[in-house]
């Protein structure tokens, strides 16, 4: 067998061809490839907006999408036509970006949570409005360089998973794409609970955030590494932290990447006192009921 | 089994739903569209119909579970007004785009500012350009049968379109009139169950959705699926007329039109007061027909060609405002760019009635068709466009 | 196919290579395959990012200049 044939056959059987058109060290195309070898050929793939898009268009299994302000409702439309239908071994995951779900769409994630429909919603977070060039977004971290927000983004980053769990939801995790094997068990974990599963997934883009690509994996492992991106799942309302790393000076992560290089000390203070104190309140509320 | 009694517009067009067997029905609750989904949401729960209802959180989502629903391959039925269907505004440039015969009832009210809850046609006219397909209704029975017929009109292999049936809020649909629901087994000889032959989401059958990477393609043939829906629409009236017993003439009907040297042409729940009034005119020998425009997309311009030959002036009335218009409303604009090819062109009057839901007075009709003759008779039109409701007529009644 | 446009590719020193798997586990685009032979490259698709070289941690892979 040709090398050539050998990789078809690799792209066949992992359902996602090789050549996406996202940028190089993109993560969006890695974490699509990590989620379909945990779901399996039975899945139908909703959802489209963030330049992660271009990642969906290489899925090699059923895909569906509308823009990128309907996240989750299309999804809804679809299990219920599986329902009709008497099709429950079908996953649906419903995909979107972090504008589209903590922004524009918000409304109808929560709607969704609140419904508790069947279907597993990732946050493809890549921290603003990439597709567009480089916008600020509700998720965009503290401090950040983007085309709105040149001198640092002023705002903290929105809190989603919190937010999704305060819906008493079955399921809520964060995971990365730099711990792969977490994110594939969390992700075959969400595929076995009925009901509302959410995972806020976090993204590295080497455009936006300006770093060299080769480093995509490096700096997302940082990331959690500083705690600036913690791992934890909270099941049935019981928060349980999953990776708890020693934790590394902020200024590592954000002397990593160019997004964060007008920073000025005070704020660097400011960020690194916010995550000390989030790190804090998660060790301490880990394997407690969280009153949300 | 098939039974008649007095039936609002709501719940008939939720016994619509009923009978089309439709499966999934996202909706979202606005005045005057209420009773119809709580008229369903308890269909459903009394185990007479089989659909599972989405109590979605926004009109905007109503519509994106409706298209996800759709292309996985279910019967959708939705429903909205006014706001709500400006609210859904992204959404419904979706279903026709994708060819997905969706079927949703408008049930007309007034666009906000200065809008209120009572109707005028503004909310689905404002549609036109989307590429669903506009039936207009004029009473309870014909919402029942239009949804039936709808659904058999989009789901054609030739089309594949959404169907929006529209009726007047209030006057429709909260107003009793005598309707006979028909049995089940007809209808499903009627109508069969739902195949996209296009394209499937299952896993073991995918077919991604058609996509041509050309926009103009993509358009046009969109296009050319609303003018096979032309004859589509005749020939599935002609067959409901045969099995049901009830048609309503494709996509006009000329009403005591015989010898008539003008016409009104009206749309919606007015045409039911414009009969009465005509009949009487006609009694007293006033040479005035009225013309019924029930499907507004496809427009039926060859139809309205055809007719317009025999008719000195056309008049048509406007429940509806378009601000800075080339000249009057939405339907006249319409009307005129369809008599526009002909050689010898009848004249064209305007009337602004019924605006934000008022009362369309039957003083009101017999003054339009009073102007109408007037203008016949000296071969010109005194107003372009006449804003009826300021014109001092006298006491109502 | 269209060819892609790259500026470095990846080469690998299949002595050094202990086939541990990092690269085809992070490899964004899933163009390295670890097999008996070591790492494999297709470079169809490849685009170049260096994750892979980044990644390894015996260094048996470099990115390459190429254009």
């Amino acid at each position: 067998m040709t090398l050539d044939n050998k990789f078809d056959e690799y792209y066949e059987k992992n359902f996602y061809q090789g050549g996406t058109t996202c940028c190089p060290g993109c993560g969006g195309p890695l974490l699509w490839r990590m989620i379909l070898e945990a779901l399996g050929p039975n899945t139908i793939v909703y959802g489209d907006g963030p330049c992660a898009m271009c990642a969906i268009r290489n899925i090699k299994l059923p895909t569906f999408s509308i823009h990128f302000s309907f996240i989750a409702d299309g999804a809804t439309g679809i299990l219920a036509a599986l329902r009709a239908k008497g099709r429950q071994d079908i996953t649906v995951i419903s995909s979107g970006g972090d504008g589209a779900t903590g922004d524009i769409s918000l409304g109808k994630v929560s709607a969704a949570a609140e419904r508790n429909e069947n279907m597993i919603q990732i946050c493809v977070d890549n921290e603003a409005y990439m597709n567009t060039g480089i916008q600020k977004s509700g998720l965009t971290p503290f401090g950040a360089w983007t085309t709105t927000t040149p001198t640092g983004k002023e705002n903290n980053k929105k809190e989603i998973p919190m937010i999704i769990a305060a819906h008493r939801v079955p399921y809520v995790a964060t995971a990365s794409i730099s711990y792969p094997r977490d994110l594939k068990a969390k992700i075959e974990k969400a595929k076995g609970i009925k009901g509302f599963k959410y995972i806020h997934t976090v993204i590295p883009c080497p455009t936006g955030w300006r770093f060299d690509p080769a480093k995509s994996v490096e700096v997302t492992r940082l990331g959690v590494d500083t705690w600036a991106w913690p791992l934890f799942e909270i099941e049935q309302g019981t928060l349980k932290i999953s990776a708890k790393p020693e934790q590394k000076p902020i200024t590592e992560y954000l002397s990593a990447q160019g997004r964060f290089r007008q920073m000025k000390p005070e704020h660097v203070e400011y960020l690194q006192k916010e995550i000390d104190s989030k790190r804090i309140s998660l060790l301490e509320s880990n394997g407690r009921k969280l009153f949300l | 089994m098939s039974f008649t009694r007095m039936m609002e517009g709501n719940e008939a067009a939720a016994w619509g739903a009923l009978l089309s067997r439709a499966q999934v029905v996202p909706a979202y609750p606005i005045t005057p569209q209420t009773e119809l989904i709580s008229s369903i949401a308890s269909l459903i729960a009394e185990g007479k119909m089989k659909a599972e209802y989405i109590k979605v959180e926004g009109e905007h989502t109503a519509m994106a579970a409706a298209v996800g629903a759709s292309a996985m391959g279910a019967r959708v039925f939705t429903a909205s007004s006014s706001q709500g269907i400006v609210f859904m505004e992204e959404a419904l440039w979706m279903p026709p785009g994708m060819r997905l015969p969706i079927g949703m009832c408008i049930v007309n009210r007034a666009i906000a500012p200065i809008g209120g809850l009572r109707p005028d046609h503004n909310d689905s006219l404002l549609q036109r350009d989307t590429g669903w397909i506009q039936l207009y209704c004029e009473n309870s029975q014909e919402v029942l049968d239009t949804i039936i017929m709808g659904y058999r009109i989009g789901e054609d292999k030739r089309i594949y379109l959404p169907v929006a049936t529209c009726y007047d809020g209030y006057f429709v649909s909260a107003t009793a009139t005598p309707t006979t629901v028909p049995s089940q087994a007809e209808v499903d000889e009627f109508l069969p169950p739902y195949k996209h032959e296009m394209y499937s989401l299952l896993p073991e059958d995918w077919k991604p959705r058609p996509y041509r990477e050309n926009i103009a393609a993509s358009r046009y043939e969109v296009q050319q699926a609303h003018e096979k829906a032309k004859k589509v629409i005749e020939d599935v009236d002609k067959e409901y007329r045969k099995r049901f017993g009830r048609g309503y003439d494709g996509a006009l009907e000329e009403y005591n039109c015989d010898g008539a040297e003008a016409v009104l042409v009206t749309m919606g729940s007015m045409t039911g007061t414009v009969r009465d009034v005509i009949d009487e005119l006609r009694v007293k020998g006033k040479k005035i027909g009225l013309v019924k425009l029930r499907c507004f997309r496809p427009f039926p311009t060859e139809e309205l060609q055809r007719l317009a030959k025999k008719y000195h002036a056309i008049a048509v009335v406007d429940r509806n405002t378009s601000y800075g218009s080339a000249g009057g409303g939405i339907v006249s604009m319409e009307v005129a760019r369809a008599l526009y090819a002909l050689d010898d062109r009848p004249l064209l009057l305007n009337f602004h009635v019924g605006l934000g839901g008022t009362d369309v007075t039957m003083r009101q009709i017999d003054y339009m068709a009073d102007e109408t003759l007037k203008a016949v008779k000296a071969g010109k039109v005194k107003e372009a466009v006449d804003w009826v409701e300021f014109k001092d007529l006298g006491p109502v009644m | 196919m269209s060819s892609v446009v790259r500026s470095f590719r990846p080469e690998v020193d299949q002595k050094k290579c202990v086939k541990c798997g990092l690269c085809q586990q992070f490899c964004p685009e899933g163009t390295v395959i670890v097999s008996d032979e070591g790492a494999v490259f297709d470079y169809r698709f490849c685009k170049g990012c260096g994750v892979c070289g980044n990644e390894c941690r015996v260094k048996a892979i470099t990115m390459v200049r190429e254009v």
